[in-house]
Order: C-alpha cells, then sequence, then structure tokens
C-alpha cells in the first residue's frame, strides 16, 4: 500500500468558495425579492442535499451490509460527502419558518374547509411534523458519527472488531434509513400536494437519492483517483463497478418512476392523476418529456456498453450528469405546486443549486483537509485493491 | 463475498479440500445410480398428486370452471392465486443465475443450476392456471397476436396479454440459460460415461463442446449476455403480474407499488423454495461440502431482506389506505386485517414479515432445523399473501349486495395439490438425470481454480487473485 495523504489542490477550494459566495448571494437577494418562491427553491435545493447527504450514509452502510470489497478504497469519499447531514439539521431551520408559505395544508382556513385534510390531521399536523423532522435527522446525525468514528479509529487501529461493529450498525441503519427516507419524502415533498398519495413515492425518492450519492461518489473517486491522490495500484476494474452499479441503480430508478406513473395513467382515478396533470400543464409538458430523457434513456444509453465502462472521462461526465438529473427530478417533484402555468428557472433557481454545489464542494474540502482519503487500515482494503473481474 | 473474522480473507466456497476429480464424482454420482427407496417413495407421492391434478383438470376441462370455488364477486381466486404463487417461486432462478452472476457473487454457482431448474418447472406449473382459466383453453392459441380467419385479435391494452409476452419470454430465456449453462456439464457427462446409449445423449446434447478455448470464450460470452437478457425479465414478469392488479380500480389491487413489492415477495417465496428443496437435498446426495451452510446462511440473510421488503410495502398500503381518505381503500384494508379473512392475512404477516425476524441471529440463521420450519413457513405465508390480495379485496364489493364468502372446491383443492405433485414430479426426475450442481461453475470457484499470473517486476499489470 503506496498512500500517502496529499492536500486537495487550491483550486477545489476556490471553486466551492466561490459557488458558495455567490449562491449564497443569490439566495438572499431571493429571499428578498419573492420570499414564497424562494422558499420554494430553498426546499428544493435542501432535498438535493439531503439526498447527497443520507444517500452518501447508506451507501457506507450498504458496503458493509453486502460485504463488499471493492469499494472499500473509496469508502471515505462518501463518508466525507455524508458530513452534510450534520448541517442538514441547521439548514432545515429557515425551511420551518417557510412551511407556511410552502404547505397549503398548516393553514387554519384549509383545515376547517377541507374534510380530506381533516382526515389526515392525525398526521398532517405542524406539531407532529416538526417531531418526524427532529427524529429522521436525530437518526441520521447519530449513525453518521458512528460510523465515521469507528472509520477514524480505524485508521489508527486496523482492528477488524471495528468492521464488525459497524456491520451490526448498518443492519440497524438500512432499516431505519428506509424508515426515514420515506417519512422525508412524504412529509417534504408528498404533502406539498396534500390531496395526491402513492404507495410508491418514498421509494421513487429513495431510488432518486441512490443514484445522485452514488454519481457523487463516482464523481470525487474518479477525479481523486485519475488526479493520484488515492493508492497508485487502485486500476479500471474498480471502474467498472461504478459504471455498472450507477447504470443499475440508474433502471431501478426508472422502473419505479415507469411503474408510479403507468399505474396512475391506466387506473385514470381523478384523486391520483391530477399530481401527473400539473406536471403536463403549459411548458411542464417539455419538462416531463426531458426527465425521461436527461435522466434515463441519455444515461442508459452512455453506460450500457461495456468499453463505456472503464473510460474514465466518460464516468465523470456521467455522474455530474445524473447528478444534475437528480436536481432535474426533484425540481420535477417540487416546482410545478409553485410554478403552476409552466416552469420556470431563473437567477434565483441558479443561486441555490450554485449554493448545493459549493456547500456539497467545501465540506468535502474541509474534511478531505484532516483525513485520509483513504481508509488505510480497513482490513477489506488489500482485498478492495487486488479487485479485478473475472 | 464472504470475508472471514479478520475480513482479509474469502471463506472457501467449497469445503472440505476436495480435488476437481472428486467434484465431478459426487455431483454426477445421483445420475448413474438407481434411485434409491426414498427416491421412489417421493416420486410416487409426487406423481400421485401429480394424478389428483390431472382428474381435476379434466374435470374442469369437461365441465368448465363452474367446478370451482370462484362466484360473484370473487371471480379470480385460486387460479390466479396459484398462477401468481409458482411464478413468484420461479423468480429465484433467474434472480440467482443471472443477477447474481452480474453482481459477481460467486456463492452463487452452488445452487444456481438447481434453482434455475426449478424455475423452469414452476414456470411450467404456473402456466397451466391462466389457459385453464380462460375456461376454453383449446382456444389458447387466440391468446397471440396471430393473424386468423375470424378476424379475432388480442387487446393491447389488457395487461393478461402482457402476462402472455413475459411469461412466455421468461419461460424461453430461462429455459436457453439453463441449456446453455448445462453444455460443458453434459460434456464432463458424456466423457465419464460408459455407458453407449447414454454417451450417444449426452453427445448430442452437449453440441459437440470440446474443452477448447474457443468453445469456452464463445460461452463465456453467450452467458453474459444471457445474463443480461434475464436480469431485466426478473424484474418485468412479477411486475407485469402485479399490473393484472394494479391497473384496475379495485380497492386493495390498484396501488403504486405493487411491482417492486411483487418482484420481492417473488424472490423472497423463490428463495424460500430452493431454501425448502435444497436442505433435503444436499443431505440425501451428500453434496454438504458444495451447497455449504454458509450458502445456506447467506439466503436466510436474503430472505430477511426481502421479508422485510414485503413488509414494508404492506406497512405502506395500510398507511396510505387511511392517509389517502378513501373510505373504500380503507375499508378493504380494516377488512382485510379484521374481517372474516382476518385469518389469513394473519397467517401472511407472522409469515412473512414476524417469522423471519429470527433470522437476525447467526446461530438461527445457521441451524438447518429451524431455517427449515421458517422456510416452509415463508411458502405458505406466500401462498397466503396472494390470498389476501385477490380474495379479500374482492369478496366485499362495493354494493353490500355483491357480498359473498369463497369456498374452495374439492377441484380447486385437487389442482392445487396437482400443482405441487406437476413440479415436484419433474423436479425429482431432473435431480436423477442430469447434474443439480454446475460442475465446470463449482470448479472455477474452488481454491488453486484462478489463473495465479505473477506480476511481472517492470509492468502494472493484473495482480494475483488471492
Amino acid at each position: 500500500m503506496d498512500y500517502t495523504k496529499k492536500p486537495l489542490p487550491p483550486i477545489v477550494g476556490k471553486i466551492g468558495f466561490g459557488l458558495l459566495g455567490v449562491g449564497l448571494l443569490l439566495m438572499i437577494l431571493a429571499f428578498v425579492v419573492d420570499t414564497k418562491r424562494a422558499y420554494f427553491d430553498y426546499l428544493w435545493m435542501y432535498m438535493f442535499l439531503v439526498s447527497i447527504g443520507a444517500g452518501s450514509l447508506a451507501l457506507v452502510a450498504l458496503e458493509y451490509l453486502v460485504g463488499a470489497t471493492w469499494s472499500t478504497p473509496f469508502r471515505r469519499i462518501s463518508e466525507f460527502l455524508a458530513s452534510l447531514i450534520p448541517l442538514l439539521v441547521i439548514l432545515v431551520i429557515p425551511l420551518i419558518f417557510g412551511m407556511h408559505d410552502l404547505f397549503h395544508w398548516t393553514h387554519e382556513s384549509t383545515l376547517a374547509s377541507d374534510p380530506l385534510l381533516q382526515a389526515k390531521e392525525p398526521y398532517l399536523n405542524v406539531q407532529f411534523f416538526l417531531i418526524r423532522t427532529a427524529i429522521v435527522l436525530f437518526i441520521w446525525v447519530l449513525f453518521y458519527f458512528l460510523f465515521t468514528r469507528n472509520s477514524m479509529k480505524q485508521d489508527i487501529s486496523g482492528d477488524p472488531l471495528l468492521t464488525k461493529q459497524s456491520i451490526k450498525y448498518s443492519a440497524v441503519f438500512a432499516i431505519l434509513f428506509i424508515f426515514s427516507i420515506t417519512v422525508i419524502a412524504i412529509d417534504w415533498m408528498m404533502s406539498l400536494e396534500y390531496h395526491w398519495f402513492s404507495t410508491m413515492f418514498g421509494v421513487y425518492y429513495f431510488a432518486g437519492t441512490i443514484v445522485a450519492a452514488f454519481a457523487a461518489a463516482t464523481f470525487c473517486s474518479v477525479m481523486l483517483n485519475e488526479n493520484g491522490y488515492l493508492v497508485s495500484k487502485i486500476k479500471n476494474n474498480n471502474y467498472y463497478s461504478f459504471a455498472t452499479l450507477l447504470f443499475g441503480f440508474n433502471v431501478f430508478w426508472a422502473y419505479i418512476g415507469f411503474s408510479q406513473y403507468m399505474l396512475i395513467w391506466y387506473a385514470d382515478i381523478p384523486e391520483e392523476t391530477f399530481w401527473v396533470m400539473m406536471r403536463m400543464k403549459g411548458s411542464w409538458s417539455y419538462f416531463s418529456i426531458g426527465l425521461i430523457f436527461l435522466h434515463f434513456v441519455i444515461p442508459f444509453l452512455a453506460l450500457l456498453p461495456r468499453s463505456s465502462k472503464v473510460k474514465p472521462k466518460l464516468l465523470v461526465v456521467m455522474s455530474v450528469w445524473l447528478l444534475l438529473a437528480h436536481a432535474y427530478d426533484l425540481y420535477w417533484i417540487i416546482m410545478p405546486s409553485y410554478f403552476t402555468k409552466g416552469f420556470v428557472f431563473g437567477w434565483s433557481e441558479l443561486g441555490f443549486l450554485m449554493f448545493a454545489f459549493g456547500l456539497i464542494i467545501t465540506v468535502f474540502k474541509i474534511r478531505a483537509a484532516k483525513t485520509n482519503l483513504v481508509p488505510v487500515r480497513d482490513p477489506k482494503l488489500e482485498a478492495g485493491l487486488n479487485f479485478h473481474l473475472n | 463475498m464472504s470475508l472471514d473474522a479478520t475480513y482479509t480473507k474469502e471463506i472457501p466456497l467449497v469445503e472440505g479440500g476436495v480435488s476437481f476429480k472428486d467434484i465431478d464424482r459426487v455431483i454426477i454420482e445421483p445420475t448413474n445410480t438407481k434411485p434409491t427407496k426414498g427416491w421412489w417413495i417421493a416420486f410416487l407421492m409426487s406423481f400421485a398428486a401429480l394424478m389428483i391434478g390431472a382428474v381435476s383438470l379434466v374435470l374442469t376441462i369437461y365441465y368448465g370452471i363452474g367446478m370451482w370455488g370462484n362466484n360473484q364477486p370473487v371471480g379470480w381466486a385460486f387460479g390466479i392465486i396459484n398462477f401468481v404463487f409458482w411464478i413468484g417461486i420461479g423468480h429465484a432462478g433467474t434472480l440467482i443465475s443471472a443477477i447474481l452472476y452480474l453482481f459477481r457473487q460467486k456463492w452463487r454457482t452452488g445452487i444456481a443450476r438447481f434453482a434455475e431448474a426449478m424455475t423452469i418447472f414452476a414456470v411450467m406449473t404456473a402456466g397451466i392456471f391462466p389457459i385453464i382459466h380462460t375456461g376454453r383453453p383449446w382456444l389458447a392459441g387466440y391468446l397471440l397476436p396471430l393473424p386468423n380467419m375470424n378476424g379475432v385479435w388480442v387487446n393491447f391494452y389488457s395487461p393478461l396479454l402482457w402476462d402472455v409476452f413475459a411469461v412466455s419470454t421468461y419461460f424461453t430465456i430461462s429455459f436457453l440459460f439453463w441449456g446453455i449453462g448445462l453444455i460443458p456439464d453434459l460434456a464432463t457427462m458424456r466423457d465419464r460415461t460408459t455407458s453407449k446409449i447414454k454417451k450417444t445423449i449426452y453427445s448430442v446434447l452437449s453440441l459437440g463442446w470440446t474443452n477448447s478455448n474457443r468453445n469456452w470464450s464463445n460461452y463465456e460470452r453467450a452467458y453474459l449476455i444471457l445474463a443480461g437478457i434475464s436480469t431485466p425479465l426478473v424484474l418485468s414478469v412479477h411486475s407485469i403480474v402485479s399490473f393484472d392488479f394494479a391497473v384496475s380500480v379495485i380497492p386493495g389491487w390498484h396501488t403504486t407499488i405493487f411491482p417492486p413489492y411483487f418482484v420481492a415477495g417473488a424472490i423472497f417465496s423463490g428463495f424460500g423454495m430452493v431454501s425448502t428443496i435444497l436442505i433435503i437435498v444436499r443431505k440425501v446426495f451428500n453434496l454438504q461440502h458444495i451447497i455449504t451452510i454458509n450458502h445456506l446462511e447467506t439466503m436466510n440473510k436474503i430472505l430477511l431482506a426481502t421479508g422485510m421488503m414485503v413488509g414494508y410495502a404492506y406497512g405502506m398500503e395500510f398507511f396510505i389506505a387511511w392517509y389517502s381518505g378513501n373510505t373504500f381503500e380503507q375499508f378493504v384494508f380494516i377488512n382485510r386485517a379484521f374481517g372474516p379473512y382476518a385469518w389469513s392475512y394473519w397467517i401472511m404477516i407472522s409469515c412473512n414479515v414476524i417469522f423471519p425476524q429470527l433470522f437476525w441471529f447467526k446461530k438461527i440463521r445457521r441451524s438447518i432445523p429451524v431455517t427449515m420450519v421458517l422456510v416452509l413457513l415463508v411458502n405458505v405465508g406466500m401462498w397466503f399473501e396472494r390470498f389476501v390480495i385477490i380474495v379479500t379485496s374482492l369478496h366485499r364489493d362495493f354494493l353490500p349486495s355483491s357480498w359473498a364468502m369463497f369456498t374452495p372446491t374439492l377441484t380447486d383443492m385437487g389442482l392445487l395439490v396437482g400443482s405441487f405433485g406437476f413440479f415436484f414430479t419433474f423436479l425429482l426426475l431432473f435431480l436423477k438425470t442430469l447434474p443439480l450442481v454446475s460442475i465446470s461453475e463449482v470448479k472455477a470457484v474452488m481454491e488453486g481454480a484462478q489463473p495465479t499470473v505473477h506480476p511481472h517486476p517492470h509492468s502494472n499489470g493484473k495482480q494475483n487473485s488471492h
């Protein structure tokens, strides 16, 4: 093992701070100009950060749970990305103030006049809503610290018992994660249209988070490895796994999305179809068709050939592509509740997106400054470095 | 990949340090020896069950499906339950041979062949039911969109037609996959047998296999392509089966989570059945060192995971039924859990969600008697899941005047028994005629089978595999 820690190039920090700064400025301006729109944008950005943060932690747990070794040399990267989780606790605060603007069901007058909402009131009330969000964030923060603490300790001791303990954590976390991501999806996104319901919705968001978190991990891993920040031994066989899983997770997302859409379309019950109809109105119809191509068809064709699975450049392009596709998907889920006539993408939305990317890069950079980029004494590392196909 | 306690070494997949020759011998042996008494007993029982099924089938075709307990409003019952049940069983094989292959799960080699064979027999069993459910099985040809002089054309909007395509495609691909996987093993058997008749049969079936480099590289390529084609099929077949229900507007049937929920359930039931039979087979044919306790443990983990996935779906359906505020939807779910068929609902919940939780404990995962009981319960639970979905959603229609209970008739029971007979008769014949473990694939994952390329000092080439 020939790993020597190198600091990331200063350009990373500059890009991160730049995006963060400009994004923050535009965000503040957006709140001044149009508060309601800014809250929707903020929710969109927040859900994107949830996808990357919580999804990355789920990927860390997944590696432990299934006993994968090929991904061990890259696990730190998902751990770094998961460090968005503690920030999610702070970033949720503005959303709580925006609940009145975001969620119609919080209005007393709506509640009084809508029997369907009254039926949901035991679940959809502000108090319980906040308790649920707090519990979910607590679970994520707790497991974030449990996983990273073990991983850091192992860098010093190399104790295999720490791996054993993390496997146990991951089994528990797997269940809690599915539960919590469903709650977050229903509360923060499905309840924007509180009349609408779909049993698939939690799975749909879950499928998207995994694509996004895995795309982020792929991008960082390939960039760092190609520029020699990781162990020099890692070769194309590991890239093959990245590309295959990226492809697989994305097909899973498409399968879930198609099933949800198809069943609603076929049964044609107005209480479900209105949600889809909102996404067919005006320019939203083009946006919806765009989702199919940007999130599924193009990545599918790009990642399908065997030859493309070992091309680092293609992987970098496709992982950024899929990250943006996930943002597009979240926009498609959230924004039709605000832009009811057709989709709009202005400087305000761009600002929030810049802030999200700036934050991710900055957090990554800060974490990478202090910690080894490779879990140097993880017992599975050797097997991961020696990994090859066949 | 299973690692040892230090997380540095893989646990050997084949235990006991056996040689390649031993593998040939022990796997081929059942096909060379005369059937034992135990086999005959099992075969006669299966065959008797098959005959009961045959009688019921004749009654059904002669008198019509009025022989069944189906009524108004329970228009779908045992016929569809059995269809979905057996199609579900048929999912483990292709999952193991295709998806686990793509995921490079080497442990699959020990169980893949057997599970594939099981898949084929299960799909054959399943296929009987929709055909006889049409009431006029002699007209089944019209299910295919073929031009005919009556100008009868199929309804492409109907998921029942999609079933025809999905199931027949699935069967064809699974059969090809299984057949191609068998070729090297049939060649091994050809080379080892002393009987002239057998030699001729194996020679024909092994398609002139010579173990040459070119043979192997074509074989590997074909295997990979078929695995790629099979993978979406594993998802599509049961998704389309779920569409049969979910595209309707029947409360309890129309819910968007159905496709992945059905797929998870199918994998769950398929692994349940694979486990049930393998536990017996590995003992009877002395394969404990090839199909090891580690294999059973891994399968138990998959059962635990998929069991919780169906549990998630049960919970989600219930929650959204309440959340939707739709009183009809709510009624169906309350009726499922507390109505006249509550017993079937709680059988489903306990067998599929509650009992598999015992698999959290390593001791239980590695205990064969307990595993046997739990996997049998999984089989029961998954049959009842389909019963719950189909019968309880139908038996209390929108108007209370259209409420009825469903009682299966003797013919219904006969067909259910017969389906097991059909499945097990084929399976028992398979066990005595073809190698039930893939010889070549197991050899490939044994110690010492991997190429050991020693890294050249000046090259950055591939490393040694261990």
